[in-house]
């Protein structure tokens, strides 16, 4: 009988869920926020209807995320560090260094033999988040997935010197009546989130080489700008919101393999698909 | 001794750490005097031996600050805000006096506004210096002498070498149950856990010196006695930093899935493990253990040697603590605006990283709402410790 | 890895005074001294303003590099976020600080690189051969820092200097105690002439040493009298000028320049007062600075104040110096200039004492801000706390709490932002507070 294995990654606004035996067989990701206490039900089924399967013939459920302790389906919580260093692993085996930015937080994570050795996590300042950019996005009135391509058309970037957003937001509507062009204040804003994000990177001294994950690796101007900060290109996983839901699902077979090779017996929860709880 | 609380051990340790000052309610209410004081650099010898009761004014990571930002800016230190804000909202309003010693910036350069808002009847600055020089031992020695004839004259009668003497023995055997207290870390599993030395050692700096020195030898007896605590295989942690006065944090470690078996911290080994020598003249033996043998960020020791020697002599008592109870991960815990701390940072986590130690450096700020996001990082941490 | 880009330059400040204008390549001149220096191999000291070794460098021929002076100017040049960027990366927090933060930043990437970093301010910092610290009383940062750089220089060695001062306390008069602060500190600078023979070589010379000693007192009495010439209404001079004279009082003390330059300032304030020479044209409003370093990157704020008609004819802020014959000791019968210095350093930080003492309930620092508000003519306080620094803005709201206690009710302003750390400031939210605050004057005046 084959296994299977899922990873379920509750971010602060996307939920994603993998499903993989020896490949990823399907994977869904949907928006999480406050509406969606029930999503990471709802996404699981949806990714379970799309490989054909049961939730009775998934082997082994690992949750991830922000929302974690709130999969009451998971066999096993565990943490987003280790789940996108595993994720790169087995993506991008030829880096050594991870950058993931998502909405609320950004991180970056030092690989070793495809495993975690270190990390820098920032969720207290939005600076360096993709939070950022939606704020000053609604500010300047473009549509955020516009917001990295308008960076390229940039001529002559404006520098923004506020790393406090509210602040920022301020120094953008200010630099716009002084008459800057949108696309060099977009850039400027690129190139900010980029220099916060590069600086808490730099603690953990950076090596190629480097991978980018998460909501901010789908921004081409964030990308371009952190690419101009590093000095060099760096990789992109084919669809970066789903590393760390590979992490989790690759985890949990490890778990699985693990268990086997012992023979101990493997705790798992209760086997109910019930409602994820979020915000309790 | 006057009436206390029935509860013994560790739960009379809860009581005390739940309802912090409890103690000290009682006895003013029986006429003692009660002298607040911040910081573990305040020499609580000479309080005893004036007869008072020396009591360590704490904060309280649960309560928001809002009393203390109509006089204290809010660069300052978020603990010293917090103990400020305590203060302000009648929590100390048992205290005949203060003491403030000259620890750091945050508790230094609000000295003055502790003590025209709080307006006691008696408060005193110990201006204690920096460096460990000969000429700075001597210099202290006589701001602990200024400090004596002060506290003498508030007590109404000089506080006497004999007076200090017992006070120091006392002190000193309070530290000495702390130290045993420390050996019960060792075993794997701990026999007891961070979370309950945390408590026991901070419901310490809330009572007399006597009732601190049976409530530790309770707990030591309770803890040999029980079962030990589960044989679950976890990591074991030291936790760094300047003064953790909760135990939210050790808590968070430990709920994370962790033992916190060994500590730099305040309380903690910082500040109980050294004793003080038992001299002729009980202030130079006073001077010598706060400036000398407590090895804080705040104090300045000169460089002798070359510079691995240096760092050996700053830090290596973390080194032997780390060996000594099997330490698998240093957490390094640092608030916000602690200059002294904050400028070691690079080289306290190069010094344990070299001895192959993996090292968790948090910068906090000293409030429940924060604590909270580090759970991911230190479960993170605590999975990268469990793979290697 | 690339770096931050630099970003432009700001344009110069204006300055009100033809002295203040000349501080700039003054200033430059003091940073290409000690480049120079490192050429021609001359002892190069990283050094701390204010920690009473002034003339002790200066007699041993050995060339002070100011660390606070190098960030200033960074902050000033709008450069120091590469810096204080750098630092963060080693781990350093950025609420420590940033005087420390660009300077270890600087260091780190200095070392790293093997040369100075690219587009060095004003031709960089250059790698020192001695790191003069102190432990009290003026901040942490200041033992704390040298010992911070070891991670990057370990062959460089540091001396802290022990300079602490009495406390005002109710329970005694710093009398008591005054002499055996004063008996630690020159135990400590014989400590330093020792540090400083063993490890630069160079020799005191005593004579020297008290020849300079006096000269300070000397430049110190004519800066007081000059800055006393600031009390003409209108005034001649503002602080946005002082953050400029500073320079000299700070970072020369106890070399002729120093004091040329005051006999130039008080020569020119006297002209400007003969000729009822305003710092503006039309002086409506006089202020006091009453606490706060300034922000550097922002002294054109002080320009802002000066298009409302408001003027700061004095400040609190690097205004070190006293008469020395203010005292209640004759300086000049205390031969020994290690003694010297030790005891003009207790009597400046004790001498708002006495006048405390007099009045119930009050302080210090609130003496000296009430004596200023006399003497100056003031109509409103400004204060500036900058978030990173917890020596001098500790204290700043309760001092105007207990002004209003003790003495009356006056308006006044907290700006918010920091000394270096552009990234804290923000130019519109400051420009309405003063807005708001010249309405409050206006409205009191009437």
């Amino acid at each position: 009988m084959s296994q299977y294995f899922a990873g379920v990654d509750i971010g602060s606004t996307m939920t994603k869920v993998v499903i993989m035996n020896q490949s990823v067989l399907a994977s869904v990701i949907g928006p999480t926020g406050p509406e969606h206490r029930k999503l990471a039900n709802r996404v699981m089924e949806e990714a379970l209807e799309k490989a054909k399967l049961p939730f009775e013939e998934i082997t082994y459920v690992v949750a991830t995320g922000y929302g974690r302790i709130n999969v009451p389906f998971a066999d096993k919580q565990i943490t987003e560090i280790s789940c996108h260093a595993k994720g790169v692993a087995y993506l991008l085996p030829e880096a050594r260094t991870v950058i993931d930015i998502g909405g609320q937080d950004s991180k970056g994570i030092k690989l070793k033999d495809g495993r975690a050795v270190d990390f820098v996590m920032n969720d207290k300042c939005a600076a360096g988040t993709g939070r950022f950019l939606e704020v000053a996005a609604e500010e300047l009135g473009v549509k955020l997935e516009d917001m990295g391509k308008l960076s390229l058309e940039a001529r002559n970037t404006v520098r923004i010197s506020n790393t406090c957003t509210v602040f920022a937001t301020q120094e953008v509507v200010g630099k716009l009546s002084e008459g800057a062009a949108l696309p060099d204040i977009v850039a400027g804003l690129h190139e900010a989130i980029a220099t916060r994000i590069y600086g808490m990177l730099r603690r953990l001294k950076i090596e190629r080489e480097v991978a980018l994950t998460g909501g901010g690796a789908k921004n081409i101007g964030l990308v371009r700008a952190l690419e101009a900060k590093l000095g060099f290109a760096v990789l992109v996983p084919p669809e970066p919101l789903l590393t760390g839901a590979i992490g989790a699902a690759l985890l949990g077979k490890d778990i699985v393999k693990e268990a086997e090779k012992k023979g101990t017996p493997l705790p798992r929860a209760e086997r109910r698909l019930q409602e994820a709880t979020l915000f309790t | 001794m006057p009436e206390k609380v029935a509860l013994k051990g560790l739960a009379a340790a809860d009581k005390y750490y739940q309802d912090y000052g409890l103690r000290a309610r009682e006895l003013k209410k029986q006429g003692k005097k009660v002298i607040g004081y911040l910081c573990a650099f305040t020499p609580a010898e000479i309080i005893t031996a004036a007869g008072f009761i020396p009591f360590r004014i704490k904060g309280d990571v649960d309560e928001p600050i809002t009393k203390a930002d109509t006089e204290m800016e809010t660069i300052i230190c978020p603990l010293v805000r917090s103990c400020f804000d305590m203060a302000l909202k009648g929590n100390y309003e048992f205290l005949d006096g203060l003491v403030v010693p000259h620890a750091c910036d945050s508790i230094c350069r609000t000295y003055d506004i502790w003590k025209y808002t709080l307006n006691l009847p008696y408060s005193h600055f110990i201006n204690m210096p920096h460096g460990t020089d000969d000429a700075s031992l001597g210099f202290y020695r006589e701001v602990l002498d200024t400090f004596r004839t002060s506290l003498g004259k508030f007590a109404g009668k000089e506080i006497s070498d004999q007076a200090l003497a017992g006070a120091i023995k006392l002190h000193n055997q309070n530290r000495a149950k702390v130290k045993e207290l420390y050996q019960l870390r060792k075993s794997s599993p701990p026999l007891i856990s961070g979370e309950e030395l945390t408590k026991v050692l901070i419901a310490a700096m809330s009572l007399p010196v006597e009732e601190s020195i049976e409530m530790l030898g309770d707990v030591i007896a309770e803890v040999k006695g029980r079962g030990g605590l589960s044989a679950r295989k976890q990591a074991r942690i030291m936790v760094i930093g300047a003064q953790v006065d909760d135990i939210a944090f050790i808590k968070l470690i430990e709920d994370s899935g962790a033992w916190v078996v060994a500590d730099d911290l305040c309380p903690g080994a910082r500040e109980f493990l050294a004793l003080v020598d038992v001299s002729a003249d009980p202030l130079a033996g006073l001077a010598e253990r706060y400036l000398r043998k407590v090895k804080c960020g705040r104090t300045y020791r000169e460089m002798k040697g070359n510079y691995q020697e240096y760092l050996e002599d700053r830090f290596g008592h973390m080194g032997r603590m780390i060996d000594d109870f099997g330490v698998d991960g240093v957490v390094l815990y640092i608030y916000k605006y602690c200059d002294p701390y904050g400028f070691e940072v690079p080289q306290i986590k190069s010094y344990i990283e070299a001895k192959g130690t993996p090292v968790l450096y948090l910068e906090d700020e000293y409030s429940m709402s924060t604590i909270g996001r580090l759970r991911t990082r230190i479960q993170a941490f605590l999975e990268l410790l469990g793979s290697k | 890895m690339t770096e931050e880009k630099k970003p432009e330059e700001r344009k110069k400040r204006r300055t009100a005074t033809e002295a203040a204008s000349n501080i700039g390549p003054m200033v430059k001149t003091m940073i290409r001294e000690v480049l120079e220096a490192k050429e021609t191999k001359k002892p190069i000291a990283y050094s701390f303003i204010c920690c009473c070794y002034d003339e002790i460098i200066r007699a041993m021929d050995i060339v002070p590099h100011w660390v606070e002076n190098y960030a200033g100017i960074c902050g000033a040049k709008r450069d120091a976020q590469r810096f204080l960027e750098r630092a963060e990366a080693e781990n350093f927090s950025r609420s420590l600080c940033t005087y420390a933060l660009c300077g270890l930043g600087f260091d780190a990437w200095r070392e790293e690189l093997g040369e100075m970093p690219p587009e060095s301010p004003w031709g960089g910092q250059v790698k020192p051969d001695v790191m003069l610290g102190s432990g009290q009383m003026l901040c942490d940062p200041r033992n704390k820092w040298f010992q911070a750089a070891q991670h990057y220089m370990p062959d460089v060695p540091v001396y802290d200097v022990g300079l602490p001062w009495p406390a005002y306390e109710s329970d005694y008069d710093y009398r008591q105690v005054q002499d055996y602060y004063v008996k630690y500190i020159v135990k400590e600078l014989k400590g330093l002439v020792k540090f400083l023979e063993k490890h630069t070589g160079k020799k005191m010379d005593w004579e020297r040493l008290s020849e300079l000693v006096a000269l300070t007192d000397k430049t110190w009495d004519l800066i007081w009298e000059t800055y006393e010439l600031r009390r003409a209404v209108p005034s001649p001079m503002g602080t946005g000028d002082a953050m400029n004279t500073m320079v000299p009082i700070v970072f020369m003390m106890g070399t002729q320049q120093a004091y040329d330059f005051f006999q130039d300032l008080n020569k020119e304030l006297k002209q400007k007062i003969a000729n009822k020479e305003g710092e503006v044209p039309d002086e409506k409003y006089r202020l006091l600075w009453g606490g706060g370093l300034p922000a550097w990157f922002a002294l054109s704020d002080f320009n802002y104040f000066n298009s409302k008609g408001a003027v700061f004819p004095v400040e609190t802020t690097y205004r070190m110096i006293e008469a020395t014959y203010n005292f209640d000791i004759d300086l000049s019968q205390i031969s020994d200039p290690l003694e010297h210095i030790a005891w003009r350093w207790v009597k400046f930080w004790t001498y708002w004492h006495d006048r405390a003492r007099k009045r119930p309930g009050s302080h210090p620092d609130v003496e000296r801000l009430i004596k200023y508000i006399e003497d100056y003519k003031i109509d409103g306080i400004v204060m500036h706390e900058a978030f990173s620094c917890r020596s001098w803005h500790p204290g700043l709201i309760w001092q105007l709490n207990l002004l209003k206690k003790v003495y009356r009710d006056i308006p006044s302003l907290v700006l918010e932002s920091d000394i270096v750390d552009i990234s804290s400031y923000n130019e519109a939210d400051t420009r309405t507070r003063i807005d708001a605050f010249i309405d409050t004057l206006e409205a009191v005046k009437r």
